[in-house]
């Protein structure tokens, strides 16, 4: 988020003259910092909230510029489209590189997205102004912002969830489409390795109760992935925010190399989401024998 | 048995942790729906807008130089065998030329030969042709000479002796100058 400008936007913001609406309970639960949960733009009630505005303002800013970078293709590329294809063809190598090439043709679109609009909305929220911008009142220490009118799309754990179920709705079709049912449960509960006689009935047994926590693994997989890219963008925004009001004469300083890091840790969970999802995929669809070819090639 | 229902109490109490924290986070049902949709579009658009076109555009590239590379091998194959073929036909024409320029040298030696034989035996008749008129103005001199010292003879005699020669005096007289000359 755009803390450091919070001096900034008390001066110069969109403030209004009204007294703040009522907040939902979660954020007046937060105190100091950031609320814990995005806010309603509308009052109680309200069912637009400043993170769903910003996950709308990356999609549509994503979705013109990627459609006014291809509507005319040409032969050679220069500008947006170079930056697109460039885009594209490394996360498309990027990915092949790890889930293999047939894997990659029915999956790209996915990962892509959960990679290029994860990465956006982080960076989006660093843009001064997010998060500082908005209704509030006035306080001891001046205006402060109480309710935002932006706030960092992943900072919104509706929005991190949903990717992660999006994602596991599609790892399971794509799993049952690679192995069969059979397959699938024989995966998840069926003895791996070469073993005779004894050995084999107790292998038997020992994968059988092991695909029980197989299934709770996987179960909690969305919880982490959607936690993991939540805690740490809702973690980032508090300590750019904390950054921005521990000295208030150097508030204009001290976020600062935090901003660099947040840049950093942009990148880093978008990446982590994408790969942990695209080797999720991979471990599911990829033969036992470890030849590294997927079933989705037959 | 137990042990199932004990592992899956507490997979129950997990996600009973799991539930309560999400909520407490602000996770509510309509708005997780609400940003499934969304992200949905989000997918659904930049497949239509950006990988779709692109990933072909990048194919049609990939298979446009794979072709280009194709055909260079080709061509530069062809040119391998053009030039190969050139180098046979120059080498035929080196071949041939020298051929020639031999057979006109030889020609040429043949002609210089016959043109030296033809000048020789010109010069050699010119010569002959040219002793012989030596020959014979060498004769016809001399034959003028004699004539003319018999005359001389003649005259001479007639003066000294004062009487003039009969005709056939004069003729004998010369025709023995002349037989004595000719000793």
């Amino acid at each position: 988020m755009g803390a450091a400008v919070h001096g900034f936007a008390q001066g110069t913001a969109l403030v209004p003259a009204s007294p703040e609406p009522a907040q939902p309970a979660a954020a007046a639960s937060a105190g100091h910092g950031i609320p814990q949960s995005a806010q309603s733009l509308g009052g109680e009630g309200g069912f637009v909230t400043n993170s769903m505005v910003v996950t709308w303002v990356v999609a549509l800013g994503l979705i013109v510029f990627a459609q006014s970078a291809t509507r005319n293709m040409k032969r050679i590329p220069a500008g947006a489209q170079n930056f697109w294809e460039w885009l594209v063809e490394s996360l498309h190598d990027f990915l092949e590189g790890i889930i293999g090439p047939e894997l990659v043709k029915k999956t790209f679109w996915l990962f892509a997205t959960i990679f290029i609009f994860i990465l956006a909305t982080n960076w989006f929220g660093l843009i001064p102004g997010v998060g500082t911008i908005g209704w509030g009142e006035q306080g001891a220490h001046g205006f402060e912002v109480t309710r935002p009118l932006l706030r960092g799309g992943n900072a919104d754990l509706n929005m991190t969830s949903a990717m992660s179920m999006v994602f596991m709705v599609f790892w399971f079709i794509w799993a049952i489409q690679a192995n069969g049912v059979g397959g699938f449960l024989g995966h998840l509960f069926g003895a791996k390795g070469e073993s005779t006689g004894v050995l084999r009935v107790l292998m038997v047994i020992i994968f059988f109760l092991v695909g029980f926590l197989e299934i709770f693994s996987i179960s909690f997989r969305p919880i982490s992935l959607s936690f993991r890219l939540f805690g740490n963008i809702y973690a980032g925004e508090n300590m750019l925010d904390a950054m921005s009001n521990l000295v208030p004469s150097l508030s204009w300083l001290l976020p600062v190399p935090f901003y660099f890091m947040e840049l950093l840790v942009g990148v880093v969970q978008a990446l982590v989401f994408t790969l942990l999802t695209a080797v999720f995929t991979m471990l599911i669809c990829m033969h036992d024998e470890g030849d590294g070819k997927a079933h989705a090639q037959h | 048995m137990n042990q199932f229902i004990q592992f899956a109490s507490i997979g129950s109490d997990l996600a009973g942790t799991a539930k309560d924290t999400a909520q407490r986070f602000g996770w509510d049902a309509p708005h997780f729906i609400a940003q499934v949709i969304s992200f949905l579009i989000v997918a659904a658009l930049l497949y239509k807008f950006a990988y779709k076109p692109i990933l072909t555009v990048l194919d049609e590239r990939r298979h446009q130089i794979a072709e280009g590379l194709a055909n260079a091998e080709k061509i530069k194959a062809e040119l391998a065998k053009t030039e190969a073929a050139r180098l046979e036909v120059l080498n035929q024409a080196n071949t041939q030329a020298n051929k020639l320029i031999e057979e006109a040298r030889v020609a040429a030696a043949k002609v210089r030969e016959q043109e030296t034989q033809k000048a020789i035996a010109a010069a050699e008749q010119i010569i002959a042709k040219a002793h012989e008129a030596a020959a014979a103005d060498q004769a016809r001199m001399l034959t003028d000479l004699k004539r003319e010292v018999g005359r001389l003879v003649v005259q001479t005699a007639a003066a000294v002796t004062g009487k003039i020669l009969t005709p056939e005096d004069q003729k004998r007289l010369a025709e023995e100058t002349t037989r004595q000359l000719a000793a």
